[in-house]
């Protein structure tokens, strides 16, 4: 359904001159420095996917998304999806698919919610019946009659994102793109989204490619997942491969009621130790939590515990920190 | 009609500076008389005239007005505009219909009324079937510089003044007769951006008055066609410089 091959984005950014008449010689200023976005990216996606694209801030998944939406004209590489080049053929391309920006609503800020969605049924030619069928059904599933008259810039942050998905999803895409759908969203909201995610690709079929910060988003929704950093695609695969291989290392933090002066524990190590709090490292696969959690109460006094999994941005910045996919 | 108050206080806005700048041109006109053979009522005829085109302009355009369209594009907004299935520039047009713009065509047509009475007009059928060609020519040229000026801003948002002098200096420049500029100047804005036949040349038409630099007899009927040119001139433009849009970085 999507091919990219070879694709790459490189923005000039020009240098900016500081101190005094720094914004004149800014005017006339030739020197720039070349980022390179996405940086000769190669992957394939069949119908019928939920994927999962992630990278820490910067790394090029939205200049990817924005490619892949027709948003972008790349630098160079080939890009076709649907059979169609996104920016050639603008806009036949863009009444096949779905795109929701997590940062930015793409629904008409001063006007109430029902009023865009009926806007947009109009826009991509939705007949009313298909509108009705479409609406109903995502209405009840999103909860969006509690805000359906509200004017979208009065909307929360979770409520706006599921009436942009809605929106997205009206004039039945065969692909959908999520950049971020859930940042910023509490727990509850972000477990709604990603229900309906799930919904919409397995009884509708729609192909969704996802990006997020959010391990557990991918790890929820995902079975194939992408890492990207610095432009470059490090991974392509398995989501559970990957944990396994490099996300073993998991973090318990304890907060001592006492300050002791050696506090080892056996099967982890101390990473980090301020005060009361210290920080301990340990495999999974080498000993469990709970046996852990066992020597420490048996031996101190504790306030509090906390066993964490390591982070993605962590997991990702150990990939490329030691090229380990390489 | 989301923001009533702020409507009218900018349709109040719009319409009182227009006014005020046509009462300080009358202002220096009482001491005067006259500006180099134009009488008051006759620069009120071309005043007026580009006053109503530039407004018309403005009431369709605005969604190009650069400032504002600099702004939308370096937010990443546009974004939402690629996105749908429709025609880039078309949305633009319906994204922004500034009715406070209204203020300024009232004014207009005051002072352009005001000429109609102030000068011997002879109306002929040509003249009245001509005049909304005119206005016509006037306002594609304006929406031209717009879309230029709106299309510059995908490279950079801090060369947007440079626009600005083409469309809102023209404006201004076509608001008096053009015999009255330096030759260099006048004759970049004849041949280099046809102000002088978007407004001059209509207006010697209509007020019956001699061309002073012996073009052609058909110079005042070149409105139209000055006007859908650059028009057209800056749709091709647009067009290329879509590809060089950056969005934002989220």
């Amino acid at each position: 359904m999507i091919k990219v091959s070879n694709l790459s984005k490189y923005f000039k950014i020009a240098k900016h001159n500081r101190g005094t008449f720094g914004a004149v010689r800014n005017l006339f200023n030739t020197e720039y420095n070349l980022v390179k976005a996405v940086d000769q990216v190669n992957f394939e996606i069949q119908a019928g996917e939920l994927l999962g694209y992630i990278g820490p801030n910067g790394a090029g998944k939205s200049t990817t998304i924005k490619m892949l939406t027709g948003l972008l004209v790349p630098t160079s590489g080939d890009l076709l999806v649907n059979q169609l080049v996104p920016w050639k053929n603008r806009k036949r391309y863009v009444a096949e698919i779905g795109a929701v920006f997590g940062q930015r609503t793409t629904l008409w800020w001063d006007l109430p919610v029902i009023e865009s969605l009926e806007l947009l049924q109009h826009i991509y030619h939705v007949p009313e019946k298909r509108f009705r069928a479409n609406f109903n059904e995502f209405r009840e599933i999103l909860e969006l009659d509690a805000f359906l008259d509200t004017p979208v810039r009065s909307l929360s942050l979770g409520q706006r994102m599921r009436a942009d998905i809605c929106a997205a999803l009206l004039h039945n895409p065969k692909l959908l793109f999520l950049d971020e759908p859930t940042i910023g969203l509490d727990v509850v909201a972000k477990e709604r989204i990603r229900r309906f995610i799930r919904y919409i690709n397995e009884e509708r079929g729609t192909t969704v490619l996802l990006t997020t910060h959010d391990i557990s988003d991918v790890e929820k929704l995902c079975q194939r997942v992408m890492i990207i950093d610095h432009g470059k695609l490090l991974y392509d695969g398995n989501l559970a491969a990957l944990k396994n291989r490099f996300g073993g290392k998991r973090i318990l933090e304890v907060d001592f009621a006492e300050n002791y002066a050696e506090i080892p524990l056996e099967g982890a190590e101390v990473a980090e130790r301020s005060g009361h709090k210290v920080t301990y490292h340990f495999q999974r696969g080498t000993i469990t939590a709970s046996a852990l959690i066992g020597q420490l109460s048996a031996k101190y006094r504790v306030r509090d515990i906390e066993v964490r999994l390591q982070e993605i941005e962590s997991i990702i910045r150990r990939i490329y920190e030691e090229r380990l996919l390489e | 009609m989301q923001y009533r108050a702020s409507f009218f206080m900018e349709l109040l806005g719009t319409a009182l500076i227009t006014l005020l700048e046509y009462a300080s041109l009358a202002l220096i006109f009482f001491r005067f008389e006259d500006l180099k053979g134009w009488s008051l009522g006759e620069i009120a005829f071309i005043y007026g005239l580009a006053e109503i085109s530039f407004g018309f302009m403005d009431l369709f355009f605005s969604g190009f007005d650069p400032g504002n369209f600099g702004l939308r594009v370096r937010k990443g907004e546009f974004d939402q505009l690629l996105l749908r299935p429709l025609n880039i520039p078309l949305q633009i047009l319906g994204s922004a219909f500034v009715l406070r713009r209204l203020g300024k065509i009232v004014v207009g047509v005051f002072i352009f009324s005001f000429a109609l009475r102030q000068t011997n007009l002879v109306w002929t059928t040509a003249k009245i079937l001509y005049l909304p060609l005119v206005v016509l020519g006037q306002v594609c040229f304006f929406g031209g510089l717009f879309i230029i000026g709106a299309t510059i801003t995908f490279w950079t948002v801090e060369s947007i003044e440079v626009v600005n002098i083409f469309t809102y200096g023209g404006n201004y420049m076509m608001s008096y007769p053009m015999h009255i500029y330096q030759n260099w100047l006048r004759r970049f804005f004849t041949y280099l951006i046809p102000v002088a036949f978007l407004n001059y040349y209509p207006a010697l038409y209509y007020l019956d008055k001699p061309d002073p630099f012996n073009l052609p007899t058909f110079a005042p009927f070149l409105s139209p066609v000055a006007g859908v040119s650059v028009f057209l001139a800056a749709l091709a433009f647009w067009q290329f410089g879509i590809k060089y849009y950056q969005s934002t970085g989220t």
